[in-house]
């Protein structure tokens, strides 16, 4: 029961999970990665106190040990703990010339020393006693062996929910661990303490007054809650992107200190000598990965092969001396993994840009990155993959920093203008009923072409796969420079076309580009700058993005594109979240 | 036992512009938390266990910042065009089974007042303030608690007690809004003095604490005082030699360089970057992921998100909205001053410093005078003197 609860909650994102039962002896099971590792290692358990918890590192890396629960000394006590001990260190310190011996780098693990120091054979006064030493932001779950049938819960700050069961009951972060066992809930405020066995339910307040708190009844339909008022859960990641760009930035870019930051191995893996990068993805993964390409050869002048992880895998060349970056969201995906064991095999170093800590990816590789963007439940992948080229611009820096072919000017430069992302995400989402004007325009084409030069041009890809998988229209990316090679035969004046335009070295050409399609009768829909005025007189409707957009343009234009599928997409009607015949993490080969 | 609150908030705030062009009134951050989250915070505690949100004008807005807000269950209703709180309310019938309070998402309230409004035992009350200037809002007159009349927003300063605009209400009252509306009349004001003139008994009930945002510079008024209610925590780096006074709350992330000088009540976001040699003074907030470069000063301010602000600025009594880029040497001057407002000019009786609307470019060397409005977007060369209100979306060569 307590491993399906945490099951529930998975959609969370963890790095290691573990849960600790009291069958008679207080025993705990804990392990990195995923809920199904610490299952394996379960044997059949009697107990009917226990408590659980999926990790997502703060304090120490990820490591079994580091994992929750933690435990005492004696391994008499167990606690779980979300939130920040702001005053660990100075705790971990008094109580180890107390005696305590610590195994892990957790912040969490003071707590149940702290609690096993004053616990005198009362569970909830040792909790108390414990939290007046704490500061910070917590919720704390604990149980002791000497007193089987009790839980015992405090929160400050941290989210605590009570479950009111028949001779169960239930705590928890989030109600929808429990929800499956019991719809009555009870909400704990900041500073109280809560008391459960079986059959009771005792509350306290800061002052260790009993209080009476009210029941609630969850009638609401989690799914739709997730969802928070958008239609779709893609409508409401595109709306997070001010946010995840940030995210994906934070803690790595400092602009006073003019630097950029990677945990220790990633920086040991970039500043090796390295004679070419070859990046292996799937799907939209791999259209971020020809991003890269451009990015990281402008700015190091590397030699850059992007690669199908699924074709990698058996051909394509192996070097020891190249760099493999291996982009995966889900960091589970099957060809992904392959590509990257056979990259190994053949002594390459390996990097995985991907967004679960924990998975596979991160396991097998040499350093791994993070995405930092949160759960995407949408299957066509929108902040992901925004996300994904941020990473990728970031490695392509580190590594010219690192080569010494980036100067102190245009690297403050480059850090000043990362920071305005979130902002021009946001001003991209405050025109979305233009984009609305136009996808009515697109929504009863047979097919569409999304066209564009130099780094414009994998993202006409990325631009005709999110309309092709949300609103089955069939769209195809082209290189601008490509349609006459070919691609014309297919033109006619049904076929709408997007130009991706952008005012560098190859805005003319794309101008005679658009030309050319004008000449055939198709309607041009351009993707332009705010403050490109001419683009007026070439194309039939304009879709504009911020003209300060000076570093990653890329990432304006993206949430343009997803805005227009998605909107094409709504009018006709389609599952936007379960697209037919597709599945969001694709584990097999 | 009223367990339902239906909160408004799907205006847009016009006398707000220009920190409501991109966000609707009730998102706008006050101690880095918008609005609204006080409304929810104080409806949860009260007892309330589910909320219905009208939301309309930049609805995404409001439902993006709020996804992960799961204490209380929320939905979502749309009013696709703003024509009155009654119109408003309206919205929110299919989801109303019984005896509900409705509130305007964009006044902070406290609890216990929605407690006691709850409690009251009439079918039909309304949470009322004593305000000094009660013109600006609807006046209640009453007898023995009963309302007898509500004036909208009277010439003069007469009364004493004005309409918070949070009732009580029977499911009933949709009959009687739906009728108003066929007479078309879209405010709720005016469909309970309809039932007032009916001679429904309509009970009056004290509120303890409630603020109202009208203009912009109300954010730095009511930021002092929301500020002194959010406890101390820091997270982040905080490197030595910086001297932290007072309550001070610094979010994840977020790195104080050396030298820095905050005294509390001060809210810092995540991920900002302060200093070296920056001092920040009490009542002042800063959003996430903005910069304060060295020897710059920041009193009784609020700064929103991803603002950046360069060397030797001194701000004061200011807001900044969302995006900015402050050149260096950024000044503003504080002074009471002479507002114009809905066409007649007023003496502000508090000192206040510049508006500067979201995304605005200001380079170096720029004084601005006291109260003058930048509007959204604009951009300001070096060594501008502004003496009056920039309209959004302009350029100050």
């Amino acid at each position: 029961m307590l491993l399906e609860s945490l099951k529930r909650l998975d959609y969370r994102g963890y790095d290691s999970a573990g849960v600790a039962i009291i069958d008679k002896k207080l025993a705990v099971y804990k392990e990195v990665g995923e809920i199904v590792n610490v299952e394996k290692k379960i044997p059949l358990l009697k107990g009917t106190t226990g408590v659980g918890h999926t990790r997502w590192a703060t304090h120490g890396s990820v490591t079994k040990e580091n994992a929750h629960p933690h435990v005492s000394c004696d391994k008499k006590i167990a606690i779980v703990h979300n939130g920040i001990i702001e005053n660990f260190s100075k705790l971990k310190e008094e109580l180890k010339k107390k005696g305590h011996t610590f195994l892990s780098q957790t912040d969490s693990e003071v707590i149940a020393h702290l609690i096993d120091d004053a616990y005198k054979g009362n569970l909830e006064d040792a909790v108390v006693s414990a939290v007046k030493k704490i500061q910070g932001s917590y919720s704390i779950v604990a149980v002791s062996e000497d007193e089987p049938e009790k839980i015992v819960g405090v929160r400050k700050e941290s989210p605590l929910v009570i479950g009111v069961g028949d001779s169960e009951n239930f705590l928890a972060s989030d109600i929808t661990a429990f929800l499956k066992y019991t719809k009555q809930v009870i909400f704990l405020d900041d500073g109280e303490l809560c008391v459960l066995t079986k059959n009771s339910i005792s509350v306290f307040d800061k002052n260790r007054k009993s209080i009476k708190k009210k029941e609630n009844l969850i009638t609401w339909d989690v799914k739709d809650a997730e969802k928070s008022g958008f239609a779709h859960f893609m409508l409401k990641e595109i709306y997070e992107q001010p946010d995840t760009v940030h995210q994906v930035l934070r803690g790595r870019i400092s602009e006073i200190e003019e630097t950029i930051a990677f945990p220790e191995p990633v920086e040991k893996l970039l500043s090796k000598e390295i004679s070419s990068v070859h990046i292996v993805a799937c799907g939209t993964s791999f259209y971020a990965g020809l991003i890269g390409k451009y990015l990281i050869e402008q700015l190091t002048n590397i030699p850059v092969f992007v690669e199908l992880a699924s074709e990698y895998r058996y051909f394509g060349s192996r070097n020891e001396s190249s760099l493999v970056i291996a982009i995966t969201q889900s960091g589970e995906t099957a060809d992904t993994l392959a590509a990257l064991r056979e990259a190994q095999m053949s002594g390459c170093k390996t990097l995985v840009v991907t967004n679960v800590i924990g998975s596979t990816a991160t396991r097998i590789s040499d350093g791994y990155i993070l995405q930092q963007s949160g759960p995407e439940i949408g299957v066509a992948a929108t902040k992901t993959f925004t996300s994904q080229i941020i990473v990728l611009f970031l490695i392509a820096l580190k590594m010219a920093l690192l080569q010494k072919k980036l100067g102190s000017d245009e690297l403050y430069n480059y850090i000043f203008h990362l920071k305005e992302l979130p902002r021009q995400v946001r001003d991209v989402l405050e025109r979305s009923n233009d984009i609305i004007a136009i996808a009515k325009h697109l929504k009863d084409a047979k097919s569409v072409f999304f066209i564009g030069r130099g780094i414009n041009y994998p993202l006409s890809l990325e631009g005709a796969l999110k309309l092709k998988e949300i609103s089955y229209i069939h769209a195809e990316g082209f290189a601008a420079g490509e349609l006459k090679h070919g691609p014309f035969a297919l033109l006619t004046k049904e076929t709408p076309v997007v130009a991706i335009v952008t005012q560098d070295e190859t805005y003319e050409k794309i101008l005679a580009n658009i030309g050319e399609i004008k000449a055939r009768g198709s309607t041009v829909v351009a993707i332009a700058e705010e403050k490109d005025i001419e683009i007026e007189n070439h194309a039939d409707f304009v879709l504009r993005f911020p003209s300060s957009s000076h570093v990653l343009p890329c990432i304006a234009i993206t949430v343009v594109l997803q805005l227009l599928a998605y909107h094409v997409a709504l009018l006709r009607k389609c599952p936007i979240d379960k697209p037919r015949n597709l599945a969001k993490s694709v584990t097999v080969e | 036992m009223t367990k339902k609150a239906v909160i408004l908030a799907a205006g847009e705030g016009k006398r707000l512009r220009p920190f409501t062009e991109t966000m609707p009134k009730v998102m706008l951050p006050i101690a880095n938390k918008p609005l609204l989250e006080y409304v929810f915070d104080a409806t949860r505690k009260s007892g309330i266990d589910e909320i219905v949100v009208v939301v309309g004008y930049k609805k995404e807005v409001i439902m993006e910042y709020f996804k992960d807000y799961k204490n209380i269950k929320i939905t979502y209703v749309t009013q696709d065009r703003q024509l009155g709180t009654a119109h408003a309310l309206l919205q929110a019938k299919k989801h109303i089974k019984d005896s509900f309070i409705v509130l305007a998402g964009d006044n902070i309230v406290d609890p216990d007042s929605i407690v006691k409004l709850l409690k009251d035992q009439s079918e039909y009350s309304l949470l009322i303030k004593e305000h000094p200037h009660p013109s600006k809002y609807g006046v209640v007159f009453f007898e023995n608690r009963s309302i007898r009349r509500i004036v909208e927003k009277p010439k003069e300063d007469v009364g004493k007690y004005i309409s918070t605009g949070i009732y009580k209400l029977p499911r009933s009252v949709f009959t009687d809004i739906e009728r108003c509306a066929s007479e078309g009349t879209h405010a709720l004001s005016s469909v309970i003095q309809s039932l007032v003139d009916k001679g429904k008994h309509i009970n009056t009930v004290l509120a303890k604490s409630w603020m109202d945002i009208v203009y912009p510079w109300d954010l730095i008024s009511v930021n002092e005082v929301m500020i002194q209610g959010i406890a101390a925590s820091t997270s982040g780096v905080i490197e030595k030699a910086v001297t932290l006074k007072g309550p001070v709350t610094i979010g994840k992330n977020t790195k104080i360089y050396s030298g820095c000088y905050i005294v509390g009540p001060v809210v810092i976001g995540d991920s900002c970057e302060i200093g070296p040699n920056a001092c920040i003074f009490p009542s002042t907030s800063i959003g996430n992921n903005t910069v304060v470069h060295p020897f710059s000063e920041i009193r009784s301010s609020v700064i929103m998100d991803d603002v950046h602000i360069a060397s030797n600025s001194h701000i004061s009594h200011t807001v900044i909205g969302k995006g900015c880029i402050i050149g260096d040497s950024f000044s503003t001057i504080t002074g009471k001053t002479m507002i114009e407002v809905d066409n007649e000019f007023k003496r502000l009786e508090t000192p206040i410093g510049a508006m500067v609307g979201e995304d605005c470019i200001i380079e170096s060397h720029v004084v601005v005078d006291p109260g003058e409005i930048i509007g959204r977007k604009c951009k300001i060369s070096p060594m501008k003197h502004i003496i009056k209100n920039i309209p959004s979306e302009s350029k100050v060569m």
